[in-house]
């Protein structure tokens, strides 16, 4: 269960001037549920992410992932619990096109210590639909690159799904797959959470955060559109 | 944790900067590997050729034109041993032989070399093919001469750019032996009795009575029997004409020491070669280090320049950097990338550059060989491979340079900055 309370994060700008980036007092997105986080550019969506991912440590506040202070954790611990925890999926895919589909996949099992981690790549591709005799990132669509990009965030079978504008780059067809995608790993029990600008998204999400300047408009906690 | 898949990764992207990187280390590492080893070669080669030469004794004047002269055959001019010195050298009979040696002839550019079948021997350790000179218009050829057992030639006055081809001697010489490789000037040689080379330029034969000199029957010696066939010692003392130098077997190392000293006087100089060699390796290894100095200054620049341009690169891969960080991927991961990609392209190009170094110095080599006669044993060595080390060694700490600046970028700015 992840769970963030008390947030305030403040950034400067180039003339030194402070801005608030996020002002939340709680957010927890539910295990089993899609949950979007909608609002404008510059409105903090991303921000929050990294710091539910424990990338960005908040100013005040805390996140917990099944009661533990993620941000208690030294640095290296923290990258641990992330890589088991967390699941991250981007809007520009971010494959490494030098790599096999399986090398793609199979690359955060690198990081540390994953036996069997070619052969759950394969599984996942297969799982997801992606044509797995294609021998290179760049012979597949665009679609089919996020589906590889979701397959690797899943290669360690994490709880939390987080998604920067997973569909923003991606025509109807693909948009629509993805969105299933995400909709079935919720289905499963994982707790997804999905950064978008796209009405789609936010129709099938389960819960949606607003947010402008930082701070929620509507939805939490927890108010299902 | 296992970098390799994204070192590999990062090196199929940017081949063409990788091996432009590579390439330039192999090239630094590979000239200034050449130097220490061509010059090692260098060493080893000409203490080679000189190795049969014990003990040489000249008229007083440079050693080191003589040793050119005597053991690499190089053109030039010394003074001539002669008079009562000469004749109380070639007397010596603590010697095992005492070898004259006379130069000044050459054919088709190799040189033709006077001395007595005892030095032809020392020189074949036993190897002779077919036998040494018996005859005063016999010869025994080195191991790379052009000439075989058998054939016959003319001698042409001069050495190098003074010998025409037209100038020919006009006696007929032929070939009854070969010496094995010595790895010496000496293999190209043409060795003939010592009488041959003072016969054709007039100076008798060394067993007898000398030519009239100017008008005819003027300067003829008036008691001397005369043998002009005969070759080898004993010599006629009172005809023996003048020789650039002999070359001593002495019987023990003492007996070495011994004529060494007896033999340095006024009018005669003695020195091992090897003495002479010594004199200019100290100067060669002089040289060498100040060019060794300037190669590794200059390879160390060089890997700075190509850390730089890691640097540059790993800028470009940043957002990757903060993709896998994301992901996952820990610092030490992201510092483990950059450390092994900028570690993978300098000791790549070291571990090439021993290659490079061993083409450049075989090629070095053989032009070597083929301007001086001396065989170099082009190969690179344990000093050659501690150089290729020790670059890869300084890359291995510089490289860390990058590594670190990548394993302190903050991944959220990073992740913002390329999205």
């Amino acid at each position: 269960m992840l769970f963030a309370e008390g947030i305030r994060l403040a950034f400067s700008d180039h003339r030194g001037t402070s801005f608030t980036a996020l002002d939340i007092d709680t957010f927890r997105p539910e295990p089993g549920k899609l949950t979007a986080i909608a609002g404008p550019s510059g409105s903090g969506k991303s921000t929050l992410l990294y710091v539910l991912a424990g990338l960005q440590p908040p100013q005040a506040g805390r996140v917990t992932a099944d009661g533990m202070d993620i941000y208690s954790l030294g640095e290296s611990r923290r990258d641990a619990w992330r890589r088991r925890t967390i699941g991250f999926v981007f809007q520009d895919f971010h494959l490494i096109p030098e790599l096999s589909l399986v090398g793609n996949v199979a690359l955060p099992a690198t990081f540390g210590r994953s036996p069997g981690s070619r052969r759950r790549a394969s599984e996942l591709l297969v799982a997801l639909g992606v044509p797995t005799d294609r021998r290179s990132v760049g012979m597949l669509s665009r679609g089919e690159q996020q589906r590889v990009a979701i397959a690797r965030a899943l290669a360690f079978d994490p709880p939390v799904i987080l998604a920067d504008e997973p569909t923003a780059s991606l025509d109807g067809a693909a948009a629509t797959d993805v969105r299933a995608i995400l909709k079935r790993l919720a289905g499963e029990g994982r707790t997804v959470v999905v950064v978008s600008h796209d009405d789609a998204v936010l129709s099938a999400a389960d819960a949606t955060l607003r947010l402008d300047h930082g701070r929620p408009t509507a939805g939490f906690p927890m108010a299902a559109e | 944790m296992n970098p390799m898949p994204l070192v590999l990764a990062m090196l199929r992207r940017d081949v063409g900067t990788s091996a432009a990187f590579v390439a330039l280390i192999a090239l630094a590492v590979g000239l200034a590997a050449a130097i220490t080893s061509q010059e090692r070669a260098l060493r080893s080669g000409s203490a080679r050729a000189a190795d049969k030469f014990d003990l040489i004794v000249a008229a007083p004047g440079s050693q080191t034109d003589v040793l050119l002269r005597v053991v690499f055959l190089q053109p030039g001019s010394v003074e001539l041993l002669q008079g009562e010195p000469l004749r109380r050298l070639m007397s010596e009979a603590r010697a095992e032989f005492v070898a004259p040696v006379g130069f000044g002839d050459s054919y088709r550019g190799n040189p033709v070399v006077g001395t007595t079948a005892a030095l032809v021997d020392h020189l074949a350790s036993g190897r002779l093919e077919g036998r040494s000179f018996i005859a005063i218009d016999e010869a025994v050829v080195g191991a790379a001469s052009p000439l075989g057992i058998g054939e016959s030639f003319q001698v042409t006055h001069g050495h190098g750019e003074e010998a025409f081809l037209g100038d020919q001697h006009g006696q007929t010489v032929s070939v009854v032996g070969r010496l094995p490789a010595t790895g010496s000037p000496w293999d190209r040689a043409v060795i003939v009795p010592i009488e041959f080379v003072w016969d054709v330029h007039g100076l008798g034969t060394g067993h007898g009575a000398v030519p009239p000199q100017g008008e005819e029957g003027a300067g003829a010696p008036e008691a001397h029997e005369e043998h002009p066939s005969a070759i080898g010692p004993p010599f006629d003392l009172a005809t023996l004409p003048g020789i650039p130098a002999a070359v001593l077997k002495p019987a023990t190392l003492a007996d070495a020491y011994g004529l060494r000293g007896e033999w340095r006087t006024s009018e005669t100089m003695a020195f091992f070669p090897a003495e002479v060699l010594v004199e200019l390796y100290e100067l060669l290894g002089n040289m060498r280090a100040v060019m060794s100095g300037l190669a590794i200054a200059t390879e160390l620049l060089l890997v700075g320049a190509i850390l730089c341009g890691i640097l540059i690169l790993m800028r470009l891969y940043r957002h990757r950097f903060a993709i896998l960080r994301a992901l996952g991927a820990s610092r030490l991961y992201v510092f483990a990338v950059a450390w092994c990609f900028a570690f993978v392209l300098i000791a790549g190009g070291s571990v090439i550059g021993l290659g490079v170094a061993a083409g450049i110095t075989g090629i070095v080599s053989a032009l070597f060989a083929q301007a001086s006669g001396i065989a170099l044993d082009s190969g690179i060595g344990w000093t050659e491979a501690g150089l290729a080390a020790a670059v890869a060694a300084i890359g291995a700490l510089l490289a860390i340079v990058p590594a670190a600046l990548l394993y302190r970028e903050p991944v959220v700015s990073a992740l913002r900055g390329a999205a």
